[in-house]
């Protein structure tokens, strides 16, 4: 049965079941796309880029024979690791920020890791992008190129594994930076115990419940259908560079800063995007430079591109979390300790927010009311795909071991993992139970039946002969909230009103699918209802384009869904009063006695007499109002609402298939900015969510570190007929400061759903599966351990029982 | 020269004419066009022809996103070699008209519940296509199989159920439309 959401305050436009203002766009093909706009009928004389990409896990350039690939018909130049135009630039990293702020190289945010070169002569991983750009007149002629060129390697010993990584001598990755591929401490993330609150050791030790666990998670990948694209047209006047970068102010500073180009040298374009959940981190990719510096060389537009295979360019950060948890016997936690071990890959980018920075924001606010707190963590260098953000940092990697937690914790104490949940977490600036955590439970609850579905572990009722059903959940705190936005720095948007009261809207934020510019509509037709403006009337565009001079608003989490319709709600304010002055001399009153209300203006001594704005506009000098507002995320802090997944699963005991019958997703929102769009987020993120839980991990050949499934055919995406039914759940008890006082949720959906299954797989079998994927083997190794275990104990019995027996 | 190379050069030699309609329009492709006998159907529908509504993401025939109708029936265009289009008749996602109850259902869909038919968009044009080849073959299918007819496209935004049911509202709308005519 599906329940609409009900706004707590009722809008005219914020909050409603809608179309997409995309829609029409979207559905019959005329969106463009970075791989659309760059034809080349429509960039005469484009030519093609193509990288060598490493075969081997480790290995270094000793020498590079380019005769017979520039000899091939149509290779234009070839670009090495040993021209001056490449060698001379800085080391650096591909997440200089986290995303919501626009930073320099110097400021880059784990600038401890500048593990990267542009175009260096030592590969990491098997794919590494190094050594040689090739540039042709076609993308054949630059693959037969690339193909040409005889690279001379020095294999070098590799690692994988980030325990065997930590073992004295093993391989080094970047010896420059770290002697045992361990990351050193950081001046963002601190030490390898980066939260130490109370005493951890004596809160155990005192404990009357102690309980351990382990989680797994492994190395999932984005995978957004529209490939990494650009094209880089560098003139003498100016470097502009089209892409399907999610953050073009931060694309325009990483060129600028890496080429030494002054800011106005440099303009970066985004147009719609085909999704992004975190791909290349920040997008300071090397690609961008030497793209340019090819072009720049040849005086003619180049186009670089990934193949579908070539996007496997990064992954989720795998982590393995251990976690030892004590309480009092009535279910209050009086300490937590959690260790993890992160293998970064071959570059560390943003993993340190990963391992570091979202723990230590959970500490801040789930974790609020737990009196001894320890975190600690060891990043690893290995020669595997460099870990990634994916929908969240980190956060996914945190929830599989705390809703493990919670519900191994409540099985022991003999309490519904529920109440344990409301019992123990909230938020700083909240006493316990915390309404937010509360209703969002209570509501996962009572829509998958927890009441009636939860059994004792694998004591559920079985279905046709074999199979067996559980129910589990998982929560977490939300993030992205304004106050958590602070560090974005300012969110611009103008505004302009033509003088028949239509609007051209600027809320720069390049839309890679989640809906923002949608909610940046709804926002600004919500803020200008004074003028009775309807959606029509307002002209806003697609293509994000630094050269209008504002700073895009960068899509992290769904937080744009709300952060520039904030700034839209001060900005209508300075644009009454703008029309205030305009008007009061044609109403004879002083500006403090204009009114506007739905379009017409008038006296507030004389509301009976009213004029409309548009004919007082077009009766003046016709030329168009434009407020410009640059405004900071409120910093007021107002704590987080909470997220949950609920879960229903069917165990097939025989062949260990897992099967998802039902997923509820619950999201406090504080203020639903689009109900349509939050539920496509809701139920869309399932899709990761379940396909990593189940079916998607990256595989490697052991023997030689070659990822196997850099396709879509053996690296599985769950299709329509392999999802469940989904029922989207939205509420509004918390509320953030502003306007609307939202919150993003897009991330949040996917960060409950690993563990939320596996709480279910294990609710159904009564055996743990804590590595995702939970493939059939997993489901079956585990069965059978647990089998053999209890034949062993049966057989232990009964020979005690035998032996006693003897005895009497 | 290597092997491969030569190989590469022979796939890379120019080719006669091919004829074939696309959204209603001939379309000859001579040695001018630098037409070759390795440049798959979607290559040439969105460089040589300027059709980019159809995507090309995986390229070997794995997502969908290139999906198109060749005598009424869907194709993967990443999947066809452009010589192999001499003859058919082949509708693209710009050869539908402007009020097409597929583009329409998928534009509109946003009842509670479900949420929309499309995030990012660029899976669309390709579920698009597959609907209306489902929908010629099949006016009037069940939730069952319009899960099975369309499984073969991947959207990693996730909007399968609001898809799924954009195809049942749109199968609605060509009823209908065929009532009212």
């Amino acid at each position: 049965m599906i329940v609409p959401f009900t706004p707590r305050v009722d809008r005219q436009f914020i909050g409603k079941y809608r179309p997409k203002v995309d829609g029409r766009e979207k559905a019959s093909g005329k969106a463009v796309y970075a791989d659309d706009l760059s034809l080349k009928s429509k960039f005469p004389g484009l030519l093609y880029a193509k990288v060598l990409r490493s075969p081997y896990a480790h290995a270094k350039i000793r020498s590079l024979d380019l005769r017979a690939a520039l000899a091939y018909p149509g290779v234009v130049d070839i670009l090495t690791y040993a021209d001056p135009d490449v060698a001379s630039l800085k080391k650096t990293n591909a997440g200089w920020t986290d995303g919501v702020d626009t930073v320099s190289y110097r400021k880059m945010m784990w600038g401890t890791f500048r593990d990267r070169f542009v175009l260096g002569d030592t590969a990491n991983w098997v794919g590494d992008e190094v050594g040689a750009a090739v540039v042709a007149e076609s993308e054949l002629a630059a693959e037969e190129g690339l193909r040409l060129i005889k690279v001379d390697w020095e294999v070098l010993p590799f690692v994988l594994d980030p325990y065997e990584a930590m073992k004295p001598g093993a391989a080094l990755v970047h010896p420059d930076i770290t002697q045992d591929n361990i990351f050193p401490p950081d001046p963002f993330g601190g030490e390898e115990v980066f939260v130490d609150k109370g005493d951890v050791v004596a809160g155990l030790a005192t404990a009357e419940v102690r309980i351990e666990c382990r989680s797994v998670y492994h190395n999932a990948t984005q995978g957004s259908l529209d490939n990494w694209c650009c094209v880089v047209d560098w003139k003498e006047e100016e470097l502009v560079v089209w892409s399907n970068s999610y953050a073009v102010d931060q694309t325009r500073m990483h060129v600028s800063q890496m080429l030494g180009l002054p800011i106005h040298r440099v303009r970066a374009v985004s147009p719609y995007v085909g999704g992004q959940f975190g791909r290349g981190d920040t997008g300071d990719q090397p690609f961008f430079l030497f793209t340019a510096i090819l072009s720049k060389r040849s005086g003619r537009p180049v186009k670089f591109k990934h193949t579908r295979r070539e996007s496997f360019h990064d992954s989720r950060q795998p982590a393995d979390y251990s976690a030892r948890i004590g309480a009092k016997r009535d279910g209050t936690i009086v300490a937590m300790h959690f260790k993890s071990v992160g293998n970064a890959g071959a570059y560390a980018d943003h993993s340190m927010f990963a391992l570091k920075y979202a723990p230590k924001e959970i500490t801040e606010v789930a974790l609020a009311h737990i009196p001894n707190v320890r975190f600690e963590t060891r990043g690893v260098y290995t020669n595997k795909l460099p870990a990634c953000m994916m929908r969240g940092v980190g956060n996914s990697q945190f929830n599989l071991i705390f809703g493990q937690v919670v519900d191994a914790l409540a099985e022991k104490l003999g309490m519904d993992p529920v109440e344990l949940a409301i019992r123990n977490f909230g938020h700083e600036w909240e006493s316990l139970p915390d309404a937010s955590l509360s209703s969002v439970l209570g509501s996962g609850a009572s829509r998958i039946g927890w009441k009636e579905k939860r059994h004792a572990p694998g004591k559920g009722p079985v279905f046709g002969d074999r199979k067996r059903r559980g129910v589990g959940f998982s929560f977490h705190p939300a993030w992205h909230a304004e106050w958590q936005e602070v560090r974005r720095g300012k969110v611009q948007v103008s505004i302009t009103l033509n003088p028949d009261c239509t609007v051209l809207l600027n809320a720069p934020s390049v839309e890679t699918g989640n809906g923002s510019n949608t909610c940046n509509v709804l926002g600004c037709a919500e803020a200008l209802r004074f003028l009775g403006v309807a959606l029509e009337d307002i002209r806003w565009g697609s293509t994000v384009d630094t050269a209008i001079g504002l700073k895009d608003c960068v899509q992290t989490d769904s937080a744009v869904s709300f952060l520039q319709s904030e700034v839209m709600a001060v900005a209508a304010i300075d644009l009454k009063a703008r029309l205030a002055e305009i008007i009061a001399p044609v109403l004879g009153v002083a500006e403090s006695e204009v009114e506007i209300v739905a379009g017409e203006a008038f006296a507030k001594s004389a509301p009976g007499t009213r004029m409309a704005v548009r004919d007082i506009l077009l009766q003046g000098d016709l030329a168009p109002i434009t407020v410009v507002k640059s405004r900071s995320p409120l910093a007021t802090k107002t704590g987080v609402p909470y997220i949950a997944n609920f879960a229903e699963v069917e165990v097939d005991e025989e062949t260990g298939k897992v099967e998802v019958l039902k997923l509820v997703v619950i999201n406090d929102c504080g203020t639903v900015m689009y109900a349509s769009g939050a539920e496509a987020q809701q139920i869309g993120g399932q899709v990761i969510g379940l396909g990593e839980t189940l079916t998607e991990e990256i595989v490697y050949d052991k023997a030689t570190g070659v990822p196997l499934n850099f396709n879509w055919i053996d690296y599985r995406i769950p299709t329509m007929a392999d999802m469940p039914d989904i029922e989207p759940v939205l509420l509004e008890v918390w509320k953030g400061a502003g306007e609307y006082g939202a919150c993003g949720i897009g991330e949040g959906t996917v960060t409950c759903t690993p563990r939320a299954i596996l709480n279910a797989i294990y609710n159904a079998i009564g055996v743990r599966v804590d590595e995702i994927p939970a493939t059939p083997e997993k489901v079956l190794a585990a069965l059978a351990a647990t089998a053999l275990t209890a034949t062993a104990s049966a057989a232990t019995g009964l020979a005690a029982k035998a032996g006693s027996e003897g005895r009497s | 020269m290597t092997e491969k190379v030569r190989a590469g050069a022979q796939a890379d030699a120019p080719m006669g004419t091919i004829r074939f309609r696309v959204n209603g329009k001939e379309v000859a492709l001579g040695p001018e066009s630098g037409l070759t006998a390795s440049m798959t159907l979607s290559y040439v529908l969105r460089e040589k022809l300027g059709l980019t509504g159809l995507k090309v993401s995986c390229d070997e025939g794995a997502c969908g996103a290139c999906t198109v109708l060749r005598d009424g029936k869907a194709i993967l265009s990443c999947m066809s070699l452009a010589v192999e289009a001499d003859g058919h008749d082949f509708l693209t996602i710009e050869g539908l008209p402007a009020d097409d109850p597929v583009v329409e259902a998928f534009a509109e869909q946003s009842e509670p519940g479900h949420g929309t038919a499309l995030q990012c968009g660029y899976c669309t044009p390709g579920f698009v296509m597959t609907t209306r080849a489902l929908l010629n073959e099949n006016p009037h299918p069940s939730l069952a199989e319009v899960k099975e007819a369309l499984s073969g496209n991947i959207c990693r935004c996730g909007s399968y159920q609001a898809i799924a049911q954009a195809v049942l509202h749109a199968a609605e709308k060509i009823e209908k439309r065929r009532v009212r005519t």
